[in-house]
């Protein structure tokens, strides 16, 4: 029988404004989680993998603070969220091929005490593509993105109280989740009283910037078996990087890596949009959770704000959508935390939030000209 | 913390071209000196044919893409003019040729995709380079 690679722990630490620790602390304290989740020993792992922007701790040394002092397999990947899908993947894909037998995946950041992602402070110097655009105070993540939903609006007639309803929804998803960060109540109007970044985007389509730390734990389908927990399947897994990465010259702004790689997900899987119960969609900002809304097929171009009005993006409607309240509202682990509400919510220990007989999950990653995404299921 | 200085550009082997000529008051953009297609960033050589490629004149004419008004200060500079207008340009000479500029002296209000504008070289606060601006040209579409 081929050897198949499945989720089998999951850990964090807790997250917050300013942890004062250290990314390998954190680190640390995830990974023993994960394997206390699991009932594995540190013994048993041989492999780790990690991605970051250089604002974290490597692998090995990661592996070396929880005992772990020989690995056979080692990933360290230097990108943003949209590699918090691939590097899961890669991982599986190192646990079938036989370089290892179980690893760990990690993302510890000081996302809002250290160097955070909505700031370029200082003078900098800027090389790369960046140079041309850097010089007119044109750097950051969120400016991309509000660059890009001006076209969708000017396009397709979305507005800011479309974007809104993504926010709201998933703050009131939050409000069950004891970890969130951003847990006090918003409405429509508290959205569009919230102040400007960058216009068409408020403070509210902005994830929330946090310390903390997530890791997960893969291992065998065969050795799973002798595990704590029910073993959460990998299904099927896409991804799509074009254009050279470029925010600028991606062709229609309208239009993300989605585009690519949700064809490639649905074909590989077979599965489709209607058969997802909980859709962990990136949201570094909302619009990201717009475009991807629509290119993964849960609904048409231009109908993510009637999708959310008509409360088909929650409990009792077509799927639910950021149970946890994504990184707009529980925090900002760079993606590792979609995994870890996917996780619980297949293996029916999300208390309050428990999307009722959640079979297949979506978690996505990254936004723009680059991302991917992985179907999870229960184990039947 | 120096937040007056706008980020100021590394030039590189592939992009010298391009500051060189804003330091003399010109838009020069990448092309292909074989096929003849327009490529920005600058390449040392052209991706669709691998011709070598120098740097031409283009007219700096182009329409709005996006814009954002920036009202939140996240980056370094520009802190008097805020909110201050950002756009990506689509230049005329080829579809997909494309820049991002401050638009400048731009009232947020009357500022549209599609828009037309024109490319205007202004020296960058905190050095010796100049940049590549846009401002409106004409009516709304
Ligand atoms: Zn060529």
């Amino acid at each position: 029988m081929k050897r198949r690679a499945v989720l089998v722990g999951i850990g964090r630490t807790a997250y917050s404004r300013e942890s004062g620790r250290s990314t390998l602390a954190m680190a640390a304290e995830a990974c023993r989680a994960a394997l206390d989740d699991a009932g594995l020993s540190a013994a048993a792992v041989d492999g780790i993998a990690n991605f970051q922007v250089m604002d974290s701790v490597m692998g090995a040394s990661v592996a070396h603070a929880v005992g772990i002092d020989e690995l056979a397999w080692n990933l360290d990947l230097v990108g943003g969220g949209n590699f918090a899908t691939s590097v899961v993947a890669n991982t599986a894909m190192a646990i079938e091929a036989g370089a290892c037998e179980a690893a760990l995946v990690f993302r510890s950041l000081n996302g809002r005490s250290g160097r955070r992602f909505g700031r370029a402070d200082g003078a900098v110097r800027v090389s790369g593509e960046n140079q041309f655009a850097a010089p007119h105070g044109y750097l950051t993540p969120p400016q991309w993105m509000a660059m890009w939903a001006r076209e969708h609006q000017s396009k397709y007639g979305s507005s800011c109280e479309d974007l809104g309803r993504i926010a709201v929804t998933q703050r009131e998803h939050a409000k069950a989740n004891g970890n969130a960060l951003a847990r006090r109540a918003l409405d429509l109007e508290g959205y569009l009283a919230g102040r400007w970044i960058n216009e068409p985007l408020r403070v509210y389509d902005c994830a929330f910037e946090c310390d903390g730390a997530v890791a997960l734990l893969l291992t065998t389908h065969e050795r799973a078996r002798d595990l704590r927990q029910l073993p959460v399947r990998l299904l099927g897994h896409a991804e799509s990087t074009g254009h050279g990465g470029s925010w600028v010259s991606w062709p229609t702004f309208t239009s993300m890596y989605s585009a690519h790689a949700a064809p490639r997900l649905w074909a590989r899987t077979g599965l489709g949009p209607d058969d997802v119960d909980v859709a962990c969609m990136y949201d570094c900002f909302t619009y990201t959770v717009m475009v991807t809304l629509e290119e993964f097929g849960f609904c048409e171009r231009g109908g993510v704000g009637r999708f959310f009005a008509e409360g088909r993006a929650t409990y009792g409607g077509d799927v639910v959508v950021n149970p946890h309240g994504g990184l707009l509202s529980e925090g900002y682990i760079h993606g590792l935390n979609h995994h870890y509400e996917a996780a619980l919510q297949l293996r029916g220990q999300a208390g309050s939030r428990q999307v009722r007989d959640a079979m297949i999950a979506l978690v996505t990653a990254g936004a723009g000209p680059y991302g991917g995404a992985i179907i999870y299921s229960r184990e039947a | 913390m120096d937040l007056q200085t706008p980020p100021q550009p590394v030039p590189d082997a592939d992009s010298a071209g391009f500051w060189a000529a804003t330091a003399a008051g010109e838009l020069r953009l990448c092309r292909c000196a074989d096929c003849r297609r327009w490529h920005q960033p600058p390449l040392e050589r052209c991706p669709a044919c691998g011709g070598a490629t120098g740097f031409e004149l283009v007219s700096g004419c182009g329409r709005i893409k996006s814009f954002i008004v920036v009202r939140h200060p996240a980056v370094p500079g520009y802190l008097e003019d805020l909110p201050y207008v950002v756009a990506i340009v689509d230049l005329d000479e080829q579809e997909g040729l494309r820049l991002p500029g401050r638009l400048l002296d731009a009232d947020p209000a009357r500022v549209d995709v599609g828009r037309a504008v024109r490319a205007e070289i202004v020296d960058l606060p905190g050095g010796d380079f100049r940049v590549v601006a846009f401002r409106l040209a004409g009516p709304a579409p």
